[in-house]
């Protein structure tokens, strides 16, 4: 890789101090070292996080915090966690392998980059990579492609498992920005799509950063469930992916969420569906029928159309999964 | 007899686990400099010039090597010479590119950091012609030939009661073993290289790089002592180590060419993409009458790999009448090469898939079907086997598994989305032997050491060379060491084909005799003892079973002759009992799957593995063997597949996060078992090889349990969810 120089800022204000339009931000290094390796980012200065933000998992009145900084193995073993949020826990052991997420961390994940095989290939075009350069899996291998939300331009899926769970359950990123302001984005608008220029994977400013992420309280339980579709069962990233949560009173489904991981440039929600479930009898029929009013939004391209039929398939064992998790415990 | 070695591990396990074992690319040299290779960018076309001069000023950067610099070899000199070394080893003395990542320059640096980031800064310009990557387009216009005489003819069993017939695919499989591939070459004196490179054979290798630099072979050494992992990847001697020696000769320094993991994809060798059709027809007594196979695999345009993946067709079962054709594509891919069961395990795939579908159609059991048609002699040379206990291995396997709750038809057993199915499929190798040498050295103390060129490339040659010493010498095997993987010591066949340890068996027996002769004749006198099977040797010294009397220790040898050490070295190789049997290993394969229709997902739930390899040496290690390879045909049929992109010709994803290797995840605790009968007639241990068995078969017994699971018949490999849904 490029040679770099190596700062560990100890607060914001330091890490500031050190930006440029070359540096980056490092927190576990998982993703980004690769990237590096592979010559996509070439930082001249690497300024570590890791001193500066907070590593730290806080329960407040309306919710849970989780620092920037917390390793998703952290985030799994925190009991709060996994008695008021065991969604997150699930989507998180989902994805990557214990090593990874021993050092990944909540702000990494968000801001993992794609994992489209072209983009890691700088011999091949790509507009993610570089504006304006053309797209190699147009026409190319898709399976790891998105099927709602693509546009001409990139067709890339965000990879994340953990962060369909955080779009899943309203979350909120919290962020500074260089000028020390501060914002709240709420999740689903916080990474974005393709439309004409996928080099810009969220709507983050530039060099701001990710203090942490808020989830807030919910009546979920243990109905919830993360379904994920991949090729092996450690270590490989959805094929698609489907969070769920339900919370049923009197027979009937009071609040319900649904979110996928691999079909689209972001976490995705499946609003209509939700709207659709609401209300009703929480049946396998209606599951099916929800799974059915999904994938009928979606618009695969030409060698991913069997994503369609995993989706579908996902959603309903999903949903009946939420069902079997509460009598379980 | 052998015992037991029950947890005992391994001469070199306690090396490896605590990291002291070293690798070929952990040497510490002094003045060591690092190479990094750089690959073409296209898949065909030439390149016209190098730019060096950015790189270059990397500080750290010593020179830049490819075609426009290469040190002079005489072999080049001389037409004959030159024509002899093979084209994948003249990157550097060519601007023909003929596929994507052909290695086109050698970055050298002090530092692997200034030379991996230098090697990023070359400007390389081509010149393109069109390309050919597309194995499935390229069979349109590929012509098929007979391969081998046809055994019976095609007429006899047109009106079989029952045909089958299906084509068959298997992706592209690359070889990836823990351990990359490296090399350190260092030229000790003008003439002189010292090599530590990752290999299956040293011997191979010294061999190779002296008909490159046109030395004689002892001028050459090659240590290979630690091999994490071959698989069929360390067998040819590729590029790295050409491109390390002459590194090393062009900025006379010791030099480094370490792969990276991506560089494995297209450096080492892969499994070619292969395409079969096989049909096979039986009457209505369960009797497999005829089979007609076509099979085609890719090539490189380097073609300098074939392998007919119908070989093994008219082993297994006893076809009266057997018909082949075959055919190889050049495309513009890197060099296929050997990978674990190679030819046989694709086509393996298709014939027991093929009996499989057959078994539905006549409604017979794919157990009874199969040990009713075993050939019952080697049908390629009409030879009788010398040993084979198939038969064995099925009744116990499908004891083991519980063969009898199969169901007959598919979808019967369900529940919820899962549904649950049984296969078999069964594997069969040669069960060869080379030539192998072995030396042992004895000291005045008694301690012994055995010393042979053959690698351990993971097989637990290690100890299995110690078991088998203390069996033939008596001597304790914490009297016993070893040296190997060095071309210092005695010449042996490359580590590989299921045939390492039956070849160097008959070494180490040759070797043991001799030292007991030796002994004997030091103790008694020349020739005094005849029956040298009658002398054992202990801790202490040499005896004579049943005779305390005549024993003789060391110490009154070592001091009556005045001696310092003992030294024999013998060399053995298959003799006459080739012109008597035919020799093979097998294995059969049982799994159960369970399949989830809604989600696409297989779960593999019990797989039961019942090995013929002979008498077992080490039964850790030759679980551990099958274990491996199994995994590996869960691979091949569920997972590995690496793609290429047709629009550049590259192989995209092409890393661990995007080629799926199997992990422990996706298997259950495998259930491994011998059949554990010796075959002296193939060595003097009774073993019989068993690296390939274990990934012969396995994948077909996948495909199988699943079609009995949910009723589709997978015939392109792998399997993924997304074709199950
Ligand atoms: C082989 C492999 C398999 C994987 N499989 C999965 C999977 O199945 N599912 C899954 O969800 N993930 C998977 N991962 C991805 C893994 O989860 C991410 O790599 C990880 O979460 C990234 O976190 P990190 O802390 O290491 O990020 P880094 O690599 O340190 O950083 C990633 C990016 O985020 C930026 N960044 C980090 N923190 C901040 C901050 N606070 N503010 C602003 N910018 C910041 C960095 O500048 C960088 O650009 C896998 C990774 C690998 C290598
Ligand atoms: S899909 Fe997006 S990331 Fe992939 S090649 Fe196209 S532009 Fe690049």
């Amino acid at each position: 890789m490029k040679p770099f120089e190596f700062h560990r800022a100890i607060n914001s204000d330091d890490v500031f101090k050190h930006i440029s339009t070359t540096s980056k931000y490092i927190a576990g290094g998982t993703n980004l070292l690769d990237l590096m390796k592979k010559h996509i980012h070439e930082p001249n200065t690497i300024i570590d996080l890791n001193s500066a933000l907070s590593n730290t998992i806080e329960q407040k009145n309306d919710g849970i915090f989780l620092g920037a900084m917390t390793t998703n193995t952290k985030v799994t073993e925190n009991t709060i966690v996994n008695k008021n949020f065991p969604l997150v826990s699930k989507a998180i052991l989902a994805g990557a392998s214990p090593q990874i997420r021993n050092m990944a961390t909540t702000s990494g994940n968000l801001l993992q980059r794609t994992r489209c095989p072209y983009f890691y290939d700088t011999n091949i075009p790509c507009n993610k990579r570089k504006s304006n350069s053309g797209c190699g899996a147009l026409n190319g291998h898709q399976r790891m492609a998105g099927i709602v939300g693509t546009s001409q331009n990139c067709v890339a899926v965000h990879p994340s498992d953990f962060c369909v769970a955080l779009a899943a359950l309203d979350a909120e990123v919290f962020i500074t920005k260089t000028d020390s302001t501060t914002e709240k984005i709420p999740f689903k608008d916080f990474h974005r799509l393709p439309e004409n220029n996928p080099e810009k994977d969220n709507n983050l400013s530039d060099n701001a950063i990710i203090t942490g992420v808020f989830i807030p309280n919910n009546n979920f339980g243990n109905t919830v469930s993360y379904v994920k579709i991949r090729e092996r069962d450690s270590y490989a990233f959805a094929l698609v992916s489907v969070a769920a949560a339900l919370e049923i009173k009197d027979d009937k489904i009071k609040k319900v969420r649904l979110a996928s991981g691999g079909v689209a440039h972001k976490p995705w929600r499946w609003f209509e569906a939700e709207k659709f479930l609401k209300n009703k009898k929480a049946s396998r029929d209606n599951f099916i029928k929800a799974a059915e009013l999904i994938v009928s939004k979606t618009k695969p391209l030409p060698n991913n159309t069997f994503k369609v039929t995993l989706l579908k398939g996902a959603v309903e064992t999903a949903l009946m999964q939420c069902l079997t998790n509460t009598s379980n415990g | 007899m052998f015992e037991i070695l029950k947890n005992k591990g391994r001469i070199e396990g306690i090396a490896k686990v605590t990291g002291k074992a070293k690798y070929s690319a952990e040497y510490a040299l002094p003045n060591l400099a690092h190479g990094v290779i750089v690959g073409s960018t296209i898949p065909s076309g030439f390149i016209t010039n190098i730019n060096i001069e950015e790189a270059k000023q990397v500080p750290g950067v010593i020179d830049v090597l490819s075609y426009w610099n290469k040190p002079e070899v005489s072999t080049f000199d001389n037409p004959e010479k030159s024509k002899k070394i093979p084209a994948f080893h003249k990157y550097f003395h060519t601007t023909k590119i003929n596929y994507s990542d052909q290695p086109v320059a050698l970055v050298l640096a002090d530092t692997l950091e200034d030379a991996s980031y230098a090697a990023t800064l070359l400007k390389i310009d081509y010149k393109t012609e069109d390309f050919n990557v597309n194995f499935h387009e390229s069979l349109k216009d590929l012509e098929l030939k007979p391969f081998k005489a046809e055994r019976g003819n095609l007429e006899a069993w047109q009106n079989a009661d029952y045909i089958s017939e299906n084509e068959y695919t298997i992706a592209m499989e690359v070889h990836n073993p823990m351990e990359m591939h490296a090399t350190i070459a260092h030229w000790t004196a003008e003439n002189k290289l010292s090599l530590y490179d990752k290999s299956q054979g040293v011997n191979g290798v010294q061999w190779n790089l002296g008909r490159f630099f046109d030395l004689p072979e002892e001028n050459i050494t090659v240590n290979s002592e630690f091999v994490g992992g071959g698989f069929g990847s360390g067998l040819m001697t590729w590029f790295n180590t050409v491109a390390a020696s002459l590194g090393a000769k062009l900025i006379e320094r010791p030099v480094k060419v370490g792969l990276t993991r991506p560089q494995m994809f297209t450096m080492v060798g892969y499994r070619p993409t292969s395409w079969q059709k096989v049909k096979i027809g039986a009457n209505k007594d369960e009797k497999l009458l005829g089979v007609l196979h076509h099979a085609a695999h890719n090539q490189s345009k380097y073609n300098v790999y074939s392998r007919d993946l119908s070989g093994i067709t008219s082993k297994v079962y006893a076809f009266e009448n057997v018909k082949r054709f075959t055919g190889y594509s050049p495309l513009n891919l890197p060099i296929p090469t050997w990978m674990r069961g190679p030819g046989d395990s694709s086509g393996t795939f298709a014939v027991e898939s093929a009996i499989d579908e057959l078994c539905y159609k006549m409604n017979a059991d794919p157990v009874d079907i199969r040990l009713n048609n075993i050939a019952p002699y080697s049908m390629d040379s009409g030879k009788p086997w010398s040993t084979h206990y198939l038969n064995e291995c099925l009744e116990r396997g499908a004891k083991e598994i519980g063969w009898d709750d199969r169901p007959n038809q598919p979808k019967q057993l369900k529940d919820g989305d899962w549904y649950t199915g049984y296969g078999v499929g069964v594997g069969l190798w040669n069960a060869s032997r080379r030539n192998a040498g072995a030396s042992i050295e004895m000291k005045r103390d008694g301690n012994i050491i055995v010393r042979t060129a053959m690698t351990d490339i993971g097989t637990g040659t290690g100890q299995a060379i110690v078991n088998m010493t203390h069996e033939f010498l008596g001597i304790p095997r914490e009297k016993i060491s070893i040296e190997l993987g060095n071309s210092i010591h005695p010449k042996s066949v490359t580590q590989g084909g299921s045939w390492g340890l039956s070849s160097l068996s008959g070494a180490v027996d040759a070797a043991s005799t001799a030292l007991k002769r030796k002994l004997a004749d030091y103790a008694w006198g020349k020739s005094e003892v005849t029956k040298l099977d009658a002398v054992i040797l202990s801790d202490s010294g040499v005896a004579f079973i049943n005779d305390q009397k005549k024993s003789v220790s060391y110490q009154d040898i070592f001091q009556k002759y005045n001696l310092n050490e003992i030294y024999v070295e013998e060399y053995s190789n298959a003799g006459g009992e080739e012109e008597k049997y035919a020799f093979c290993s097998s294995a059969a394969h049982f799994y159960k799957v369970k399949v989830n229709v809604v989600t696409g997902k297989v779960k593999m739930d019990r797989m039961v593995i019942v090995v013929d390899g002979g008498k077992i040496i080490n039964p850790q290690a030759a679980a551990n063997q099958i274990i491996g390879a199994a995994v590996g045909g869960v691979g091949m049929a569920m997972r590995e597949k690496q793609e290429v992109d047709l629009a550049s010709g590259r192989l995209i994803g092409s890393d661990f996060a995007g080629y799926h290797v199997t992990v422990n995840a996706d298997v259950p605790i495998i259930e491994v078992s011998f059949i554990n009968k010796p075959d002296y007639n193939r060595n003097p241990a009774g073993a019989k090889g068993l690296g390939e068995v274990g990934l012969l078969g396995s994948a077909p017994a996948i495909t199988n349990a699943i079609y009995n699971a949910i009723g589709k018949r997978f015939t392109n490999l792998p399997v993924t969810p997304d074709m199950i849904v």
